[in-house]
């Protein structure tokens, strides 16, 4: 920290970095080696009581695996996100390219400049530009959607007309709530990106739609096909969809970079 | 226990524990997170502002880290991929904390005990320009507390900054000096209401 640059101020600061009330750290490390040797139905090496680590994000899981048999639709929550689980059919929908539901095409530049957050890409080498744009809005913030053709390592499904998609969207806003219908036979598996919790969902046929603040639902005209990874990151949700596998969805969210100015 | 502390005389480099780690060997991220846990609790604490909070962030995610290890790039330097890790933990906690504690001084006494003692005047406005310094601080946004925080009392580099807040170093750099500006231009009114009153 020592800097003969440093400003007065900045003198200051790193003088009171001592005093600050930090409290000093407990002993993660036994702790954490102990949850991961239980994890690995190894014996625990000792004792330090395991606090409640990841108490929501387990519930949320156990929630979840209960859920999909459920009878009638009961939702839960990720951040800003809402499943649902719904036994009943749904009708069928075209698929996205031909939805008004996703918004106004337009191009990266105008969707980078136009929405109330730090619009971001791929930037794995298969993927390169998307082939297409789409903004929309509501929610507050806007929501994008970059939809890329056959790639590489991404190609077209009989069942759909794109190789990957990705949306993202503000969604710690309490007034409107994301919310993903999910079909019976959906499989759901806990995985995280950059550590975040995400879940990817499989195997089966889900659609997308929003509500607003009185809980009218006013969309529900994006039809999804392609198994799905859904995380929240910096109070924005994101989706990729299409993805030949939960380690290529992986990848592709955590390639994310902002994407650059085209000025 | 410790088994992975030393080789050959000399301490195992964090790849080698990640190396072992990612093998299953579970004493050797044991020994990662021991090296990591100050930094990575006082990260946290700085973003929630609450020692069981800070404590639950830290330590999941750790365990985050530990499941994501398969995808953590070889010849990466993992002190920064582990705090944006357990940043990330931090925020999902403090976005739905109630409330959180301001920032405050440690009581008792001045904790460079290696110089030589001042006297007991200059000692008090010393400890009267802390206050005054904290109370400054305490006054910015939050956004403001976060980013001096994590430069001054974690003493983050930009890199780690911006892999902690998920934002581009640019941004990160002129967020900071921003925060800066606001705390010098509060700073020195409180000074100067101090002086008149």
């Amino acid at each position: 920290m020592a800097d003969q640059h440093l400003s007065p101020l900045e003198m200051r600061l790193a003088e009171l970095s001592a005093f600050i009330d930090v409290p000093a750290a407990p002993p993660l490390a036994s702790a954490v080696a102990d949850r991961l040797r239980a994890e690995a139905g190894l014996r625990p090496s000792w004792r330090w009581p395991l606090p409640s680590v990841g108490r929501g994000t387990a519930l949320a899981v156990a929630a979840t695996l209960l859920l999909v048999s459920a009878v009638a639709a009961i939702g839960i929550a990720l951040g800003g996100l809402r499943l649902i689980f719904n036994p009943e059919s749904l009708p069928p929908l075209p698929s996205i390219p031909n939805q008004p539901g996703i918004g106004q095409q337009t191009t990266l530049d105008a969707a980078r400049s136009s929405v109330g957050f730090v619009l971001r890409v791929p930037t794995v080498s298969a993927l390169g530009e998307p082939d297409q744009v789409y903004v929309m809005e509501p929610p507050a913030g806007g929501a994008v959607t970059l939809v890329y053709g056959a790639r590489p390592g991404y190609p077209l499904q009989p069942d759909r007309m794109y190789g990957l998609v990705l949306t993202q969207f503000r969604a710690d806003i309490q007034a409107e709530n994301f919310e993903k219908l999910i079909m019976e036979g959906v499989r759901i598996t806990h995985t995280n990106v950059h550590g975040l919790p995400a879940y990817w969902v499989a195997g089966g046929e889900h659609f997308f739609f929003y509500r607003d603040a009185t809980g009218q639902i006013v969309n529900t005209t994006l039809r999804l096909v392609g198994d799905t990874l859904i995380w929240e990151e910096d109070g924005v949700t994101h989706r990729v969809e299409g993805a030949p596998s939960l380690q290529a969805a992986i990848a592709v969210a955590e390639s994310l970079e902002p994407a650059p100015s085209g000025e | 226990m410790y088994g992975w502390q030393e080789v050959e005389g000399r301490p195992l480099t964090d790849a080698e524990l990640i190396e072992a780690a990612r093998g299953g060997d579970v004493s050797a991220y044991e020994e990662l997170v021991r090296r990591y846990q100050d930094l990575a609790y006082r990260t946290a604490f700085l973003v929630v502002r609450d020692a069981e909070e800070a404590r639950d962030a830290a330590q999941e995610g750790f365990l985050s880290a530990h499941r994501a290890l398969g995808r953590f790039r070889v010849g990466a330097d993992f002190r920064p991929w582990l705090l944006r890790i357990v940043a990330n933990a931090a925020r999902n906690r403090r976005r739905s904390a109630t409330r959180r504690a301001a920032l405050a001084l440690r009581a008792g006494r001045d904790p460079a005990s290696g110089d030589a003692a001042p006297s007991p005047e200059a000692a008090l406005l010393a400890a009267e320009q802390r206050a005054t310094l904290m109370a400054a601080i305490n006054s910015l946004r939050e956004d403001d507390q976060l980013v001096i925080g994590l430069r001054w009392f974690a003493e983050l580099g930009e890199a780690e900054m911006a892999e902690v807040l998920g934002r581009p170093r640019g941004t990160v750099k002129s967020r900071l000096s921003r925060a800066m500006a606001r705390l010098r231009e509060v700073l020195e009114r409180l000074e100067e209401d101090l002086s008149d009153g």
